[in-house]
């Protein structure tokens, strides 16, 4: 059989031409179409995108609680569709929901865990008192998991996760529901994981847990990778300053003034989200003044300019024409809604 | 070896579950307890009747609770597995290389030792007031009986992982419960009812079991009626046990 791209050499996790289709009613939904990725062992690879990007389902079928509807995964080396069983050997897995045994102890969960991958039960609880002591549980691993708070939670899960030692650790949407202090320490435990040569996995919809704590990130929407690379390398790639300006009343004119600054020869791009202008330029420090020439020809009234290095989002805006922060937001009101 | 050992810790799992919850002990007990106080007595009119003639009427009304509490004690697993679905337990297993089947067996076996404790304690209290145990019966009885336990446990795991709603499982459960418990003889034997409620009774898997019931209660091991109903158990516990544990390794949850 010849190579083909989903079995890149070497690779911790690899798929080509990925699929997934829902049934909803009598229509077919394509939940992901075709994707492909290499992770490189040893790195955290942020899974980027909005909420309904594919996401979670490429993940669960790359953990094996989905099947696959087309296309190759390979995981640590194994055939995701071939060898289901050894692949579970294989990866460690945080869910969204969790999955902690809430009327067990912590210990009890993590001593089950290990021994569902086999282990003895003395050493299942070596390995338990091991996580214990090195992720930081010991002051509650002995109480019941339904008093924990959220962040005492998400560590055992963490602890659940890397049990058996894992080639490849999944997680999704980990730092979900977390407050700043605890997502902080979680970043530090997974960088502290990939130093222990754990290749990581993560889909996350925050901009900045993908900059600051992934290796490389692949930007998913409509169940495709529209943008592939290291964080710097994606923003690079955007070259330039982005100059946010923003007008102090709704100007009925703020479409007229983008158009004629979009037409501007220093501007490569110029867009609109709700009040503020945004423009791409090749250089922020050049373009600052001629901006303010053709807002005071213009003739509005200014609350705010800033210049700044494009942003992961702004990869994001340029990739699919939408603003990753919007569609969050969109996502999370819709939630509200329903 | 692998599978028991993994049944062993899922089943221990749940036990230990259980017996942190003493409010569904408990309740577990209170209810076959609130039969014999509450309802035995009132069947005492018939004592002597043409279908009590063995002469005590705890002798025919204890199998009956007996087959009650077996069938109710699994009827709840769909439950749990709900609340397992819905807080990602049952994912986090299902992605450990942990059997399918021994994920579904820790809850039937957990259900099948709610179903038996108790019903050794009712055996137990009904003596003194009149109960005759025939002991080898009644040993056969309750290994029938958790057979029906495992049925009922595995088909509301499966119906549990496939609706997904408490409220849904809810409606199916107790809409099957009543009918299928009134039409196979559990309280009053059928021998009282009209023919086409005996006819439709037929249908009924439960029937065959309390019918093998009232005669291995009386003493009677070797008999068609007991035959049958172990052929008719035996072969629905490995059809439901089989879906269910379909059910788990497809289950999108």
């Amino acid at each position: 059989m010849s190579a083909s791209p989903g079995d890149s050499p070497g690779a911790a996790v690899s798929t080509s031409q990925l699929r997934k289709w829902f049934r909803n009613g009598r229509t077919k939904v394509e939940a992901v179409s075709g994707i492909d990725l290499a992770v490189h062992p040893g790195e955290i690879y942020g899974f980027l995108g909005p909420n309904g990007a594919g996401k979670t389902t490429t993940l669960r079928m790359l953990t094996t609680l989905l099947p696959i509807d087309a296309g190759e995964a390979f995981v640590a080396g194994v055939d995701v569709r071939r060898q289901p069983q050894e692949v579970r050997r294989r990866i460690g897995y945080v869910g969204q929901l969790g999955g902690t045994d809430l009327p067990a102890t912590g210990r009890e969960n993590l001593i089950l865990q290990a021994s569902l991958y086999g282990a003895t039960r003395a050493g299942a609880e070596r390995r338990a008192a091991e996580l214990i002591d090195s992720l930081e549980l010991a002051g509650f691993a002995d109480r019941v998991a339904r008093t924990y708070s959220g962040g005492q939670r998400r560590r055992l899960e963490v602890a659940l996760g890397i049990m058996h030692r894992p080639d490849v650790l999944f997680l999704d949407e980990p730092t979900t529901g977390l407050d700043p202090q605890n997502r902080a320490n979680l970043w530090e435990q997974l960088r502290q994981l990939r130093r222990a040569g754990t290749t990581i996995f993560l889909t996350t919809h925050y901009l900045e847990e993908a900059d600051a704590l992934a290796d490389r990130v692949a930007i998913v929407d409509h169940g495709k990778v529209v943008a592939e690379g290291t964080p710097q390398d994606l923003k690079r790639r955007l070259a330039g300053d982005v100059v946010s300006v923003r007008l102090r009343s709704d100007d009925q004119n703020i479409e007229h003034l983008r158009q004629d600054l979009a037409g501007e020869p220093f501007v490569t791009e110029a867009r609109l989200e709700g009040e503020t202008i945004r423009l791409y330029v090749t250089d922020g420090a050049l373009a600052l003044p001629l901006v303010f020439d053709r807002l005071r020809a213009a003739g509005v009234l200014l609350d705010s300019v800033s210049v700044a290095e494009p942003s992961l989002d702004d990869v994001f805006l340029q990739q699919t024409g939408r603003s990753l922060r919007d569609t969050a937001a969109g996502a999370a009101s819709a939630e509200v809604a329903a | 070896m692998k599978l028991l050992r993994e049944i062993g810790l899922l089943w221990k799992r749940k036990l230990v579950e259980t017996v942190r919850q003493p409010t569904w002990v408990f309740v577990g007990l209170s209810t076959p307890l609130l039969y014999l106080a509450l309802f035995a007595p009132l069947l005492q009119k018939f004592a002597g009747g043409p279908d009590f003639r063995s002469g005590s009427v705890l002798d025919v009304f204890v199998p009956g609770i007996l087959v009650l509490m077996a069938f109710g004690a699994g009827m709840g697993a769909g439950w749990g597995i709900i609340w397992e679905v819905d807080t990602g337990v049952i994912e986090r297993l299902r992605v450990t290389p942990t059997s399918r089947f021994a994920l579904l067996m820790g809850t039937v076996l957990r259900d099948v030792a709610m179903f038996v404790i108790p019903a050794l304690v009712v055996i137990a209290v009904a003596i003194p007031f009149g109960f005759h145990p025939q002991w080898g019966g009644t040993a056969v009885l309750v290994v029938l009986l958790s057979l029906v336990t495992v049925i009922t446990s595995a088909w509301s795991n499966a119906l549990g992982i496939i609706l997904r709603q408490i409220g849904s499982l809810a409606a199916v459960i107790t809409g099957l419960q009543l009918p299928l418990t009134l039409l196979a003889g559990i309280l009053l034997p059928l021998s009282i009812a009209p023919l086409w409620m005996q006819g439709l009774a037929h249908v009924n898997p439960l029937y065959y079991a309390v019918e093998a019931s009232r005669d291995l209660s009386q003493g009677t091991i070797i008999s068609a009626t007991v035959m049958l109903g172990f052929a008719v158990m035996i072969g629905l516990a490995g059809l439901t046990l089989w879906w269910a544990t379909r059910t788990y390794r497809r289950a999108v949850a």
